[in-house]
């Protein structure tokens, strides 16, 4: 019995739903994110359960004729659970079809860009593009990277749009290191990083960038995250850093920590619970989870 | 690839935007009485501010620091402003501080946790049956590494208070009754309907797109980052200042308590630096609080774009239009930092 992997695969399979999928919460509904998180933890896990093949499948439902699978019917433009649901369907021969219209929608969608000019108040380069949250705006940093790690996990790291990604990561890495959402100097000012985007920028950029183009990134996420406990920040920053062979030696303490935070927070997201899972069983990054076997 | 000219939403107001603006919201506070009753409790603003005056009344109270009493403050505002026990008996409320993101001294950047504290305990008094804190920071997708960081977390752990981010809740979809953006409809927390009471708590701040950020910039902390994304960059492609105007015609705090105990001048919302203004201003009308605020900041209201088209329907803007309780703003206003290389600034500064 492990301490975490148990109680964390326990509370996810109480919210798999009679009809397929996952809840987002204890009291919640089917969500397509939550579900995409919970079944790439699970199996991650280990799970063996019909449960996750239903999911998958109900995920399927999900999706619009382009490929895209957005966070809410009434939501169309809110296509941003896509890459996690590529991940989701990875290794599962059943849904190859969906995952391959799903790859081909990142792949000729991105965000709102415009020439770069030099006198405006954001200093990055808005050219660049990337991936956004939501249609029609522009390219931010969570969503750029969740996407590389789609193409990546699917064998399309070299594609052009993941190559012009990766330039858009590093465009948005803060002079000082780290990332934040995606704004960088804005009136001359450096703007602050955060961990969870540090942590899901650099998981996404292994094996892609030389060491030396995030060195000041590691330096800071090593440093902020001592004192981090909450979910999202601790998962994406344990899986930033072991991504680059610098899992913190207290990492699973650390993840404990936050588990027992839910005594002051209430029951954390279905997505925050398979996140953190996976950054308990994925030492070397997120890909390190990721079966590339069909099954 | 857009073209640079239609990219962007802190472009701020044109003369087609006012002339929009004043036959949309004009039009609708001229209606008075019919569009009231057609359109609900959220528009209940749109009449005309001559015949119900009282409830544009703002209070100011002095708070030189955090450690003050704050829920006696609170209560005195409430008090001032004719919120009496009876309206509050029972009622479940909702607060919606300003949580934007935490490093290590910065924390004139968020609504201070003890002003929050100072609500609760308020509140409770009065004999509110419930309260809840509920926040969708735009900034930072951690809400949790907000709470955690800025002390918000324990205070409302040490109250029993739970807390909701918004940016993942569910929804329910509102036409856009006065079409200042584009866009057709806003997606609302379901939550916003399962309260009887909901109060804006921003902080007070300069912002470097608007020119301040106040109790109705603080609603877009309701709209879903699920929605709108991280920043809500769908509000700002659709007009930082107009979406400020469409969503305050649909959801109406009833109550606004701003921190400006410590606020931020220069480059808001989150780069400025601290302003030790020593004040917390209240009101049931959220336009004739931010006006009363951007007093106390040195600003003249007509100069805030947003407040200027929020003055046609959603709320008065005109000193003698706004009773003024508790302390003079006389004696507490104090000029907050606008530098000149931020342009909207130097609209503030027009005379």
């Amino acid at each position: 019995m492990d301490p975490f992997v148990d109680p964390c695969v326990e509370e996810l399979k109480k919210r798999s739903l009679k009809d397929g999928g996952f809840a987002s919460s204890v009291k919640g509904g089917y969500r397509p994110d939550s579900t995409g998180w919970a079944v790439i933890a699970l199996d991650a896990a280990g799970v063996d359960d019909p449960m996750i093949h239903l999911a998958r499948s109900r995920l399927v439902s999900d999706q619009q004729k382009d490929g895209r699978i957005s966070v809410s019917p009434a939501h169309p433009e809110a296509f941003w659970p896509t890459s996690v649901v590529i991940l989701a369907w990875q290794g599962s021969l059943a849904h190859k079809e969906p995952q391959s219209l799903a790859l081909r929608f990142l792949m000729d969608t991105s965000g709102a860009h415009w020439p770069k000019d030099p006198k405006a108040a954001m200093a990055h380069d808005t050219s660049i593009k990337g991936w956004s949250w939501i249609e029609n705006t522009h390219s931010w940093v969570d969503p750029t990277a969740l996407s590389i790690q789609a193409l990546k996990v699917t064998g399309h790291e070299k594609h052009q749009r993941s190559a012009e990604a990766v330039s858009m990561l590093l465009d948005r890495q803060l002079p000082r290191g780290g990332w934040n959402c995606g704004n960088t100097m804005v009136f001359g000012k450096e703007l602050r990083p955060m961990p969870d985007s540090t942590g899901i920028a650099l998981d996404a950029l292994s094996g892609i960038v030389p060491l030396k183009r995030i060195q000041d990134s590691i330096g800071y996420l090593k440093k902020r995250i001592r004192n981090v406990r909450s979910p999202l920040s601790l998962g994406w920053g344990i899986l930033g850093l072991g991504a680059w062979g610098e899992r913190p030696a207290e990492a699973s303490k650390w993840l404990m920590e936050c588990w027992r935070l839910q005594k002051r927070y209430g029951s954390y997201d279905t997505s925050l619970i398979g996140l953190i899972l996976l950054a308990h069983l994925a030492p070397s990054g997120l890909m390190s989870a990721m079966g590339r076997k069909d099954i | 690839m857009t073209s640079g000219k239609e990219r962007f939403s802190m472009k701020g107001w044109n003369r087609r935007d006012f002339i929009k603006a004043g036959l949309v919201l004009g039009g609708l506070a001229l209606s008075g009485t019919f569009l009231f009753k057609k359109l609900g409790r959220y528009i209940t603003h749109l009449m005309p501010f001559q015949e119900k005056n009282l409830k544009y009344a703002t209070f100011i109270g002095k708070a030189g620091s955090y450690s003050e009493d704050i829920t006696s403050i609170i209560l005195s505002g409430l008090k001032e402003l004719g919120v009496r026990p009876a309206e509050i008996r029972g009622k479940r409320i909702l607060l919606k501080p300003n949580l934007v993101e935490t490093y290590t001294g910065t924390s004139h950047i968020n609504t201070h946790p003890l002003v929050v504290r100072g609500a609760i305990d308020a509140f409770l008094k009065l004999g509110a049956a419930s309260i809840i804190v509920a926040e969708g920071p735009g900034h930072c997708r951690d809400s949790l590494l907000v709470l955690e960081e800025s002390g918000m977390g324990e205070v409302l752990h040490g109250e029993g208070i739970p807390f909701v981010d918004l940016n993942y809740a569910e929804c329910y979809q509102a036409k856009n009754m006065t079409h200042i953006s584009k866009l057709t409809a806003f997606s609302f927390p379901v939550l916003l309907k399962e309260v009887d009471w909901v109060v804006s708590m921003p902080k007070m701040k300069t912002h470097h797109w608007v020119g301040v950020t106040l109790s109705l910039k603080n609603l877009f902390g309701v709209m879903p980052g699920s929605f709108y994304g991280w920043p809500k960059n769908v509000l700002h492609w659709a007009g930082i200042e107009q979406c400020i105007i469409d969503i305050n015609a649909l959801c109406r705090p009833h109550f606004s308590i701003v921190d400006g105990i410590v606020g931020m001048e220069g480059d808001g919302p989150i780069m400025g630096t601290p302003k030790r203004t020593g004040v917390m201003v209240m009101g049931r009308n959220p336009t004739a609080v931010d006006a009363t605020c951007v007093r106390i900041m040195g600003i003249n209201p007509e100069k805030v774009g947003y407040l200027r088209v929020a003055s046609i329907g959603l709320g008065p803007i005109i000193e003698p239009h706004i009773p003024q309780m508790g302390e003079s703003l006389d004696s507490v206003r104090t000029n907050f930092s606008l530098p000149d290389h931020i342009p909207v600034y130097k609209k503030l500064k027009e005379v």
